[in-house]
């Protein structure tokens, strides 16, 4: 599945690509949306290690605009509701990613996002 | 002769990517559908590692198969999250719904770094490493581990087969953290594991055998949770019966606790307790290693100074 937690993470390594290599840019997608189970220790504990623009900016590519712009100091449940939707409810099933700096598409198929790079694109 | 499905040991001489397309992604990709993740039962050191996660730690799965560790731990689902990388397509499949619940899977190779330095908590490589055909390539797959774990809290787990398939007595060969070695020890021959092609046997229906007609002259129980059970019954394997080989580097006593100590050290990471090396940044220190049913592992976590 590519969710927004994996998204949060991903970076291009593409050959000499190491600067503004992340976060990826989403293009034609689709997108399915699941039921997860709530967990919020999870959430409290995974959040300090969020890269929190990137979170906000890709969910909005997706069509969510729940998250506020600055990460909000009281973690109250709503706000905690909001963010396992973002992380682990949306699924990108179909598109790809692209590299903001080298422009490397990264294809996204049944749910699989392909991070493999051919022979000559290996850093 | 020996029979087909016996343990044989190779030589590497191709291309080592090509190699291991051929004899390991390429199996994988074919014997996929028959891997069947239900019956697994994880072992007792990787079940507790992973339960010793804390809530909100997100961690990578590296040579993730079918995906069977990424259910756990099972007594506190959704607390921790492990996102699986693999090679094989095929495998991918079964894993991106491992245990009845969606995951987390990429498709990528060990050896390639699509994350951002440092953005897990923690690292498994669970029976994947042995599958690199060269010692450079081992070494830069634990590379990619160690950077893909937090420089501050990051931890790791690798299991890779042994040479040594009976019971051992479990015991830990240290690292060695003298970096002031004399030149004739730092050059010491390197440990060296052994080369060899594991068949995978499918038969027409993909029926397992009655075990009382065959006679098993090697058995390994892999820390992928797949029985090997190699038979000799020679030529009355029935002819449609189809046999892959696999690419198994089988490793050496005390060659893991090496490799992965010369991955740090070319990364220009020290190897051992911070506490012995206040002069150095950053570093790891061995946990634990041993051998646990043919298999030896290795945990480790790394630790900087700031
Ligand atoms: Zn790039």
């Amino acid at each position: 599945m590519v969710r927004l937690i994996t998204h949060n993470l991903l970076a291009c390594h593409a050959k000499g690509c190491t600067s503004n290599n992340f976060p990826l840019q989403f293009k034609d997608i689709q997108v399915e949306l699941r039921e997860a189970e709530f967990n919020s220790d999870f959430l409290r504990g995974f959040l300090p290690r969020i890269e929190w623009a990137a979170l906000v900016d890709a969910s909005r590519q997706l069509g969510d605009t729940s998250l506020p712009a600055e990460q909000p100091e009281m973690l109250d449940d709503d706000f905690l509701q909001k963010l396992h939707h973002v992380l682990l409810e949306i699924h990108v099933e179909e598109g790809a990613m692209i590299c903001p700096n080298c422009h490397h598409v990264y294809p996204i198929s049944n749910g699989i996002p392909n991070m493999l790079l051919a022979e000559h694109e290996i850093g | 002769m020996p029979p087909a499905t016996a343990v044989k040991a190779v030589s590497v001489s191709d291309d080592p990517q090509v190699y291991e397309d051929e004899h390991v992604h390429g199996v994988y990709d074919e014997i996929a559908p028959h891997f069947s993740s239900t019956r697994y039962k994880p072992w007792p050191i990787i079940a507790q590692f992973l339960d010793s996660i804390p809530a909100g730690w997100v961690g990578l799965d590296s040579g993730t198969g079918n995906g069977k560790y990424l259910p756990l731990p099972l007594e506190r689902p959704g607390s921790v999250w492990t996102i699986g990388l693999d090679r094989s397509r095929s495998l991918l499949e079964i894993a991106r719904t491992a245990g009845g619940s969606h995951r987390e899977v990429a498709w990528g190779d060990v050896l390639g770094r699509p994350w951002r330095p440092g953005a897990f908590d923690y690292a498994i490589s669970i029976a994947t490493i042995h599958h690199l055909s060269t010692h450079a390539r081992r070494k830069a797959a634990v590379q990619r581990l160690l950077e893909c774990i937090s420089p501050s809290h990051g931890r790791a787990l690798i299991y890779v087969w042994a040479i040594e398939q009976d019971e051992l007595s479990k015991r830990t060969i240290p690292c060695d953290s003298s970096e002031q070695a004399p030149a004739s020890q730092e050059k010491n021959t390197p440990l060296a594991g052994q080369d060899v092609f594991v068949p995978w046997v499918l038969s027409p229906q993909n029926q397992p055998k009655a075990p009382s007609k065959r006679k098993h002259e090697f058995r390994n129980k892999g820390a992928d949770g797949e029985e090997q059970q190699v038979s000799s019954t020679g030529a009355t394997e029935p002819p449609s019966t189809k046999i892959f080989n696999r690419y198994y580097h089988m490793f050496a006593q005390g060659e893991l606790p090496d490799l992965v100590c010369e991955a740090a050290r070319d990364l220009g990471l020290a190897v051992g307790n911070p506490k012995e090396h206040v002069d150095a940044a950053r570093g790891i220190e061995v946990v634990q290693d041993g051998w646990e049913r043919s298999n030896y592992y290795i945990e480790l976590r790394r630790w900087e100074y700031q």
